[in-house]
């Protein structure tokens, strides 16, 4: 394995201020590098202004700094035009804009909306709640037991009155990569538009929207190594003017009068209200950070640990893995025989090991797997084969300490 | 091993764990109380199986489910710790485990059966207070309800 990760290591200060953690919740939120810690303070230090509504330097330096940021974003997903690129929270609220800025006003009594059974709740309840509303369907494909989707059922899901497909990337509790470009063609072909979560994929995996024919596409900065709060959706540009705003208010206006507003065109009549400056800077400087990688290297890097890992636990009896995906990313579920995940994890969070035991936001999933919770390792470009040899001794410590 | 996890799973807890109390299903129950975390996804079920008659509880609980070790040990002590009570006594009983808990006793009322002292680790892990009351919080919710 490459010997760059010490060196990575030490451009993420959470490491120097716990140096014996083993950081295993990659998919929960990743590390913040200091170049991103620092954009945020430099910009409250430096150049703290409200955008957009200032004409003075500091306004409009931040107002050039949070849009050159949307040049990142659409450059990083291989968008041609920035402005296809909304900002919000994250990836829930980008959903929640999809889903009654958009889909709402479309779906009609037996229409359909079809998601997959290993979604996280949230790109699967704004779905099921607008569904609930307009009394339509939601339709699932089903997940096998390897934790792959049954795209067989795919043909017959989508139909005339299917009105989206909503899909996620990546699994984010077996790891699975789904075959988004075959999903994306096989429902264009029948006219439905599809939205990606690329929560867990974004700025580790390539995303090259042209390619891929995404219609939306939506993730959050805080798990590509940007700040918490910012998020982003991506567009196509012919259904930019059917979205509408889920906050209305100042920043997004053209013009006001007490009877009548005239709005701003996309992405700027969603950003209503002052923006996350300070995230959406942060996620810029967090796209620099990865883009100062070889994202190659990367993925082939956190597979090996992924696969190492996953060697080492199926040598362990007590272990019971969940899903055996054929494409996976560096993200592991499994049981403890006998004992209870949060009991594994407050174990191994006791000799600061950091990994997530419960349904990971993906209730249907668990239960279509049988169990109510699973523990969940998650690895990123930081973590080492040590981090792995400590967890599998751990693990051995844990089955002494509970027989 | 660090002594704070050795105190926190002690032999009591460990042993209520592997071998609960009166931990079924049983075939017919008038009220079931749930005892859910949707946050962390413990689920226990708290049956009554009989009739509440003269403001005592019906002399055998039971209780079934899934949840970490210390939820399940809470929740089984709690059924063995009340069952047969008279209302009142079964209140007092949940009352002091939960102040037990979040360390509001009293010196005076510091003298505690073994099987609560046996969670007082969690005082070490506030993140694992939740598992220790999840049970006892809807007991005392459900005494409240029948004492009313
Ligand atoms: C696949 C997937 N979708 C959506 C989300 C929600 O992201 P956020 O909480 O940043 O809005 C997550 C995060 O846990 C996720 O893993």
């Amino acid at each position: 394995m490459t010997p760059v990760t010490n060196s990575i290591k030490s451009l993420f200060p959470i490491f120097s201020n716990h140096p014996a953690l083993v950081y295993l919740d990659n998919a929960a939120t990743s590390q913040k590098p200091k170049s991103v810690i620092q954009s945020v303070i430099d910009y409250y230090e430096k150049e703290n202004a409200n955008v957009h509504r200032g004409l003075y330097k500091l306004s409009s330096s931040a107002t050039t700094r949070y849009e050159e940021v949307r040049n990142k974003v659409a450059k990083l997903i291989g968008a041609s035009d920035p402005n296809s690129i909304s900002f919000t929270k994250g990836t829930t609220e980008s959903i929640n804009v999809v889903a009654h800025g958009f889909l709402k006003k479309l779906l009609m009594a037996g229409d359909s909306v079809v998601i997959s059974g290993m979604e996280h709740h949230a790109n699967l309840i704004p779905w099921q709640q607008v569904c609930k509303e307009k009394k339509a369907l939601l339709r699932i494909i089903p997940v096998d037991g390897d934790g792959n989707l049954d795209l067989s059922t795919l043909d017959s899901l989508l139909t005339t009155n299917t009105r989206l497909l909503a899909i996620t990337h990546i699994s984010n509790v077996l790891g699975t990569i789904n075959p988004i470009e075959e999903i994306i063609s096989c429902a264009h072909k029948k006219n439905i538009p599809v939205l990606i979560d690329a929560a867990q994929s974004a700025g580790h995996y390539p995303i090259d929207i042209k390619n891929l024919d995404a219609d939306f596409l939506v993730f959050s900065a805080h798990k590509m190594f940007g700040p918490l709060g910012a998020g982003v959706l991506f567009s196509l540009e012919k259904y930019r003017n059917q979205i509408e705003p889920l906050n209305y208010g100042g920043g997004a206006i053209k013009n006001v009068e007490f009877d009548h507003t005239e709005f701003l065109e996309y992405p700027h009549n969603l950003e209503a209200g002052t923006p996350n400056i300070s995230g959406v800077i942060g996620l810029g400087e967090a796209i620099d950070f990865i883009q100062s990688l070889d994202m190659k290297s990367s993925i082939l890097y956190t597979n090996e640990l992924m696969i190492y890992f996953k060697e080492k636990l199926n040598s362990l009896p007590f272990v019971k893995p969940f899903g055996n995906p054929v494409k996976s990313g560096s993200i592991v579920s499994f049981q403890v025989k006998n004992v209870h995940p949060h009991d594994v994890a407050g174990f191994l969070g006791n000799v600061n090991i950091a990994v997530r035991a419960g349904h990971h936001c993906a209730q249907p999933l668990l239960e279509s797997l049988g169990v109510p919770s699973t523990v969940r390792v998650s690895f990123a470009i930081y973590n080492t084969k040590e981090d792995v040899d400590r967890t599998i001794s751990a693990l051995i410590d844990l089955k002494k300490f509970w027989s | 091993m660090s002594a704070d996890l050795k105190k926190l799973y002690s032999s009591v807890i460990k042993a209520h764990n592997e071998t609960p109390y009166h931990f079924e299903k049983p075939t017919t129950t008038l009220t079931i109380i749930k005892a859910y975390n949707p946050i962390c996804g413990d689920r226990f079920d708290l049956y009554i199986t009989s009739p509440i008659t003269d403001y005592r509880l019906p002399l055998t609980l039971h209780f079934h489910g899934f949840g970490c070790a210390i939820s399940k040990a809470s929740t089984s002590v709690l059924i063995k710790s009340i069952e047969g009570k008279s209302l009142n006594d079964a209140m007092e009983i949940v009352d002091h485990f939960l102040r037990f808990i979040n360390k509001e006793l009293r010196d005076k009322e510091l003298i505690l059966p073994d099987e609560f002292l046996a969670f007082s680790g969690v005082h070490d892990f506030p993140e694992r207070l939740e598992c220790a009351t999840l049970a006892w919080k809807e007991m005392k919710k459900y005494l409240e309800s029948k004492n009313e």
